[in-house]
């Protein structure tokens, strides 16, 4: 189930990115797919994060046409390693670290992606300096607020929280059904 | 049935998957690079990535472009009461003026109908809807929610009423891929002023991020100024001749020796794309050089 809800996520994800370009173009400086890719690799386990990388990296690449196919998955695999070997050294649990740790992602994500283009000669068409900048931005932006909802979707407390919620809730059903018969 | 894994397994494990999968990457980016090169070739992944993900796209896109109208009307709503009036003053003075136009409309009709433009019929054309844009931020093609079962084939032109968009890179079932005209990677062949009448020729090349497009290899002599209209030539191979490419932006001008430098800014709105029209235009095959001229290299 877990799996499943984690792809359905990253394709949300990366489907969206394409789509909501062609709606507003300022809408691309925010890296959805690598906002999720932060997301797992900050679960402390790399295995997992490494998969979710180069997943959500090929997808992008495969629904574009510019750029080459692996050069998304090559970035974000790093970044999710990279990510992931930081969260098992520090805390990086606390939201306001988290907006570095995006920052720092989204300027690895963009440096990796250009390098390897310009390494294999098609240098992209977007200026680095503007573009790399207004990513960062966008990403940082959306990420932090991003985060928080993703925490509430898959974080163990969020699924406490809403076991608890289904046992209250049959809980408060039974007393009720109870009380009537009792009359 | 989530597999427990323990850190120190996961610490063994992670390194080994990280080379493995970044080798796979760099393995794939170094057959896409030179995969690229050859504009005839298909390349299979993404087409079927894009026909997967069209219905998908196409549904994100117009949920989303309800959304953006929406905020919009509301922002619009603001300015409507000071433009309400402005329009009411304005309004008594079109209704004069679109007589004029009327007149001017009728003459037009009439003076098309005796020219008889053939070559208008002369290809036929599929209109598409722009359903998504590259993911990446470092290019720019667009997709479109047409492909081959509507006769969309590769290195078709496609363009708007204002001017040509780029040539169709990628073909799936249902969707297809366009390499925009001001790709570094796009080019066209091109005149500045109308065909027959000027000797402006030169190339068109992409310059991305600025969203123009260069005009080289135009003779130094020839006289060029800003505004003129650039339009394709046809010798391409791709674009038919006649499109409208653009309008001359700025010039540095050349000499006798030196070619003029030409920026151009493409009469598609290549930023605010909806729809399209990919012309189904087959270029005419090219004449082998008469094998019996003197300075043909012989097979």
């Amino acid at each position: 189930m877990r799996q499943l809800k984690i792809a359905v996520v990253l394709a949300l994800a990366v489907i969206l990115q394409s789509s909501l370009k062609a709606v507003w173009p300022p809408l691309s400086y925010v890296d959805l797919p690598l906002i999720v890719v932060v997301y797992f690799a900050l679960q402390r386990d790399a295995l997992q994060a490494l998969v979710i990388g180069v997943a959500a990296g090929l997808a992008t690449d495969a629904l574009g046409a510019g750029g080459l196919l692996g050069a998304g998955g090559f970035s974000k695999t790093l970044v999710a390693f990279v990510i992931a070997s930081l969260s098992t050294r520090l805390t990086l649990d606390n939201p306001l670290v988290r907006i570095p740790v995006l920052a720092g992602a989204a300027l690895l994500d963009a440096t990796v992606y250009v390098l390897l283009h310009r390494m294999l000669g098609q240098p992209p068409l977007a200026p680095f300096v503007q573009t790399a900048g207004f990513k960062l931005i966008g990403t940082t932006i959306v990420g932090t607020i991003l985060l928080f909802l993703l925490e509430r979707m898959f974080s163990e407390r969020a699924r406490q929280r809403r076991h608890f919620a289904f046992r209250r809730r049959v809980a408060k059903r039974s007393a009720f059904r109870l009380g009537r018969r009792r009359h | 049935m989530a597999i427990a894994r323990t850190q120190r397994e996961i610490r063994q494990r992670a390194p080994l998957l990280l080379i493995g999968l970044l080798m796979g990457c760099f393995a794939l980016m170094a057959f896409d690079a030179r995969e690229n090169g050859d504009a005839t070739k298909q390349h299979v992944v993404r087409t079927w990535a894009q026909a997967v993900a069209a219905p998908f796209q196409r549904l994100a896109s117009g949920v989303g472009g309800a959304g953006v109208g929406f905020f919009k009307h509301i922002g619009d709503l603001r300015h409507a009461s000071a433009e309400n009036e402005g329009l009411k003053q304005r309004l008594a003075g079109m209704e004069v003026e679109l007589s004029q136009t009327r007149h001017a409309a009728d003459e037009n009709e009439r003076l098309k109908a005796l020219l008889d433009l053939k070559e208008k019929n002369e290809y036929q054309s599929v209109m598409a809807k722009v359903i998504a844009r590259d993911p990446s931020l470092w290019f720019d093609t667009i997709t479109l929610n047409r492909g081959r079962m509507s006769g969309i084939e590769l290195n078709m032109p496609v363009v708007t009423p204002g001017g040509i968009v780029g040539r169709v890179v990628g073909t799936g079932p249902w969707v297809s891929q366009v390499m925009l005209i001001t790709d570094e990677r796009a080019a066209a062949g091109a005149i500045v002023g109308q065909l027959g009448e000027s000797n402006a020729l030169g190339s068109v090349r992409g310059l991305g991020e600025s969203g123009l497009v260069e005009m080289r290899y135009v003779s130094g002599l020839e006289k060029v100024e800003a505004g003129d209209y650039v339009v394709t030539t046809g010798q391409d191979g791709i674009y038919p001749a006649g499109l409208n490419v653009g309008q001359v932006v700025e010039v540095k001008h050349g000499s006798a020796t030196t070619p003029h430098v030409i920026h151009i800014r493409p009469g598609a709105r290549l930023d605010a794309l909806e729809e399209v029209a990919v012309l189904k235009y087959k270029p005419p095959p090219r004449t082998s050089p008469d094998q019996t001229l003197p300075n043909v290299e012989k097979k």
